[in-house]
Formats: C-alpha cells, structure tokens, sequence
C-alpha cells in the first residue's frame, strides 16, 4: 500500500496502523447510525429491543426539527448571496494588485479563517445590536459569511491564477467593453468555480455550530437544535438524523469516487 | 485602483471594489472593533446610589410630616423648596442607578476571577495538547495517504478519510456521547462481561472526568491535521527518499532530514487549525457535558452572553482568547517560516 522503499515489516505496521485509524473514525459513527434502528427509546447498541423505524417516523413529525432544517437553509442561502460575491471581487482585486500591497489585503481576507469561530459570531452580534438587529437568522448570516467568504475568495484565487489574461486583452483590444469582457469571458471561466464555492459555502454553513451558536440569539437552526435537545437526554430521532447525514455523505462521496474515474479510464 | 479599472473599466472595478469594501468593513473590521470596544468599558454600578436614595426617600417622608404640622406660610414655602430640590436629586441618582456611566478601562481583563483563568490556562494547555497528540497520531497517516502507491488506493483512501470529516462536527460528539455516557456502549460492555449492573445504577461516570471532552475533541478535530499534511507530503519527489536510503540512510533519519522538513507547511497548518478550533471550540464542551459542566473557556463566554448577561465581560474574554490564537498562529509561521500564503491553500 505504501512506497516500495519501505521493507515488508514496516508496510505491515503501517497497514496495521491506517486500518486502525479508519476503524477509529468509522466505528463510533457506525454505533450512532445502529442505535436509530433500536426500538429502545435510550439509544443504545447493547440494549437491543428489536428493529424499528418508529424514530424515522418521529422526525418527519418532529416540528421544531423541520423548522431547524428550514432555517438552516435559508440562513445557507443566505450566505451563498453574500459571501460568493464578496469572495469573488476579493479574488478579482487581489490578482490584479502588487505582491506588497496585495499581502496586507490578503492577510486581512484570509483572517476570518483563523479566528475560533465563537470570536466570529460574538462580533458579529455586537456589531449588529448597535442597530437594533438582535441576534437571529439574519445575523447568523453575516457572521457565517465572514468566513466563507474568505473559503470563497480562495477557491476563486487558485482558479484566477490558471487564467489566461491574453484572451482578455485580445478582446478589449478588437473593441469589446469591460463589461462585455467581463460577462462574456472572464464569468464563463469562472462559473465552475461559482458552482463548486456555493456547494462548499452551503455545507459550511449547514454544518456550522460554533459561530452560529453566538449569533442564532432565540432561533434556531438544525444543527443548534439538536445540540440543545442533547442537553436534556439522548433520544433516537438524533440518531435518525446522524444515519441520514451519513448516508447522504456516503452517496455524496462514491458518486465523487465514480465520476472522477470517468474520464480517466 | 488604477490597475483594477484597467482591467475591468471604471464601473466594473468601483463595483467590485465596493462589495470587497464591504465584506472588510461590514463583516471583518468593524464587528471586530465592536467588539475590543466591547471589551473596554463596563457600567459602574455603585451601591451607595441606591443607599443615597433610600435616605433622600426618608428625608422627603420626614419633611413632608413638618410641612403638614406647619401652618406658618413662609415656612411652608421652604419646606416646599427643599422638598423639590431632594425631589430633583433623587431623579438624576435614580437615572444614574438605571443608566450608570460608561467607564473606559482595563478592568474586565484584569477582573477575571482566579478560576476562570484557571480554567482559561488550562483551555489553552489542552488545547495544545490536543493538537500534539493529533500531530502524532497523524503523521504516519499523512506519509502513507500521500505516498500510496497506485491512484486507487490513493482514491479509497482518500475517501475514508473526507466521509467522516464531511459528517457534521456535532455528530460526531453526539457519537462519542453515546459511548460514554452512563447507559452507553462501554458501560454496556461493562455490564454484559458481568463487572457492573446498570439497572442498579452502577455506572462508570466517563462523562464527569474532563478527559471525556479531550478524548471527543481530538476525534472532532483529527482530520483536520490530516490534510493539510497530506497536501504538501503529496509533492514530495519519492526518488528524494530513495536516494537517502540508497546512500544508506536509516528509517529515522529519512524522517528527519527529508520527509519532515518537506512537510513544514503542512505541519504548520495543520497545527494552526487544530489549536484554533480546540481552543475556541464550543460544541464538544457544551456537547460532552450536557451544558452543564464548565471545563473549556469557550463555555465560559457563552455564559457571559446568554446567561449573565455581561457582554463587557464575555467580550473581554473573547478579545483574550482571539489574543491567544493570533500569538499562536505567529509563532507557528516563525517557528516553521511559512507565510500566510502557504497556510490558506
């Protein structure tokens, strides 16, 4: 499995040791996706009552649940017409200014990134008091959007610095306008990029707890709904909920595998 | 500015210029701001106020009592006149009581208690700790996903790695909870190999040991060692590392002198990001002990927030531990030398 130079003693141990890891990371999951199916109403794999799908039933009557998952897509949506522009027009100022000038910009872009995600929403709902917004799902936008943003405007980057600009100048110099320039070549090149920065600002922003937390103030949304159900005891719908993540990670990731073998082969 | 309207015209480049304004101002530097301002005053609520009115209230009673006895019309007239003037001074305590002035200063960091900062050090010290255990365990992981020979594996392994950093961060707490709680997996275990009953409540209490949310955080953020690693080991030149065994390097020393300093960058970020969401994590805490206990500092601001109410306070422990992270991330590009670019690929 792993490079030749190693001897066959240390392939093993290493083999051992990946297996390992992969067990580490899959086996809880795998405890929490069995226990949706246990008719016990603790969630348990040691307890087994029988298999059940009673706890699917429950969530799809679960209000406060759905209304999570609603506000977890408006609020992603909500981030999507945010941050992709902003991310974009970072991107599209920062290839074209100077190294110097360009770091300072950058370093001030990319910070979101790495600052805890707590610090992110605590300013953000701060900031939005000082005009009568009080925390909810508008703020949970702008806080989230802080940082995907900054995901954004990366992806962007690294799709800029493969751009051929002659293509671009060829036009303005045959007569085309900015604007035509910039609808007609530079948006086309840059649309898989559109595409493929809205999937990851949607899953950042659905999966997202630690901003969200600060700034959601008396909403909710999904994932911070569940964490305070776990508050008061554990209950199977939750587990109901982890299998289906689950599950649609799983399709998510071998439609991926597939499809990227594709033109390979 | 020049070369932006260059590129793309006047009206373009103002628009693009405008909504990345925006985003600096709007979402990063002045919330920001609010916040340290936040941080940097505190409404001084004194208790002699309150004291004050309760006497001038007295005095007014008593006043009131001489007036009512008194029949001289001149004298009336004075008590009159202090009556309004105590009436006057009661109104501007009572408003300072209600509304007590903004005092700039240092107070909230200075004024934190000995066991929130005890608990604020030992936020930081797991933390790091958690971000060496996961540098450890990670590396061997790193080298193989990123030197596997032949791209399906590559792709299968890649795969098992991308699935459960995809499921959500909370999920995954929720998992471990499950496993350690009173009537969870090991306690279960536990009781069908015979050592304890758990209908007689006899339980081992994994979750009021703080190792539980040190075990579940270095699950939750394992993974986002591993990738960052993986990236720049991926560009690592194999025949590098057959020609040191080739001129008769050992095992160890390949590490040492060729592998572990082509992944620096690697390492860095991967250190960065570990430290930064241990650190500022709230979910595994909050999850881990039922919102109950208040082991990680991030526990802490979330109180000041919602149940104290003192945003001064909460404020000033978000700007201390934004203080922490930013000296961290500093001295990983120092140590490593990596600059900001290399760590936001």
């Amino acid at each position: 499995m792993s490079t030749a130079t190693e001897s066959a003693g240390a392939r093993l141990v290493l083999n051992i040791y990946i297996g390992l890891f992969v067990l580490y990371l899959f086996l809880p999951l795998a405890v929490m996706s069995a226990a949706a199916f246990n008719s016990f109403d603790y969630p348990s794999v040691t307890q087994w009552h029988g298999f059940t799908l009673k706890w699917f039933v429950a969530l799809a009557h679960d209000q406060r649940l759905l209304q999570g998952l609603v506000n977890s897509v408006l609020v992603a949506l909500g981030v999507i017409a945010v941050s992709i522009p902003a991310g974009l027009s970072g991107a599209l100022i920062l290839t074209r200014l100077g190294q110097r000038s360009g770091t300072m910009l950058y370093s001030v872009l990319v910070s979101p990134v790495l600052t805890p995600g707590i610090i992110l929403g605590i300013s953000s709902l701060i900031f939005w008091r000082e005009f009568g917004v009080p925390g909810g799902l508008f703020v949970a936008v702008m806080a989230q959007s802080s940082f995907i943003a900054s995901y954004a405007m990366l992806l962007f980057l690294a799709r800029l610095q493969r751009q051929d600009r002659t293509l671009e100048e060829a036009a303005l110099d045959l007569g085309a306008s900015h604007t035509l320039v910039f609808r007609r070549i530079t948006l086309p090149f840059l649309a898989p990029t559109c595409f493929t920065a809205a999937v990851v600002a949607f899953l950042q922003s659905f999966e997202n707890y630690n901003t969200t937390v600060f700034a959601i103030g008396g909403e909710w949304t999904l994932v911070t709904e569940i964490a305070s159900r776990l508050r008061f005891g554990l209950s199977p719908v939750i587990n109901v909920v982890g299998v289906i993540f689950v599950a649609l990670t799983l399709v998510a990731a071998i439609a991926y595998v597939v499809l990227k073998k594709k033109p390979k082969a | 500015m020049g070369s932006l309207s260059r590129a793309y015209g006047r009206p373009l480049a103002s628009l693009i210029a405008g909504i990345a304004v925006a985003w600096i101002l709007v979402l990063i530097l002045v919330p920001l701001g609010a916040m340290v301002e936040q941080s940097l005053w505190w409404r001084e609520a004194k208790g002699d106020i309150s004291l004050t009115i309760d006497r001038l209230y007295n005095d007014i009673s008593l006043i009131e009592l001489d007036r009512s006895s008194e029949t001289d019309p001149a004298k009336q007239a004075a008590f009159d006149q202090s009556l309004t003037e105590k009436q006057a001074e009661i109104a501007t305590l009572e408003a300072q009581e209600k509304d007590p002035p903004k005092t700039y200063g240092l107070a909230n960091f200075t004024r934190m208690s000995g066991l929130h900062f005890y608990i604020f050090v030992r936020t930081i010290f797991y933390a790091l700790l958690v971000t060496a255990l996961a540098l450890v365990v990670c590396y061997p992981v790193a080298y193989v996903v990123a030197l596997a020979s032949g791209p399906r594996k590559a792709i299968i392994l890649m795969v098992a790695l991308i699935v459960p950093y995809a499921i959500n961060e909370l999920l995954r707490v929720y998992a471990w909870l499950m496993i350690l709680d009173y009537r969870g997996v090991i306690n279960g275990v536990l009781q069908w190999m015979g050592f304890i009953n758990l209908d007689a409540r006899e339980w081992i209490p994994f979750l009021e040991n703080p190792s539980a949310v040190f075990l579940a955080m270095i699950y939750t953020y394992v993974l986002f060692m591993v990738f960052p690693m993986v990236n720049t080991l991926e560009t690592l030149d194999r025949n590098q590392i057959e020609a040191a065994r080739d001129l008769g390097a050992s095992t160890f020393r390949i590490h040492r002198r060729v592998i572990i300093p082509h992944a620096k960058p690697g390492i860095a970020v991967g250190c960065i990001m570990t430290f930064m969401l241990s650190a500022g994590s709230y979910s595994v805490p909050a999850i881990m002990t039922r919102g109950q206990g208040g082991d990680w500092f991030s526990q802490l601001v979330y109180r000041q927030f919602y149940e104290s109410n003192n945003w001064n306070m909460g404020s000033a422990y978000a700007v201390s531990l934004l203080v922490v992270c930013t000296a961290f991330i500093l001295l990983m590009m120092r140590l490593f030398g990596v600059g900001l670019r290399d760590i936001a690929k």
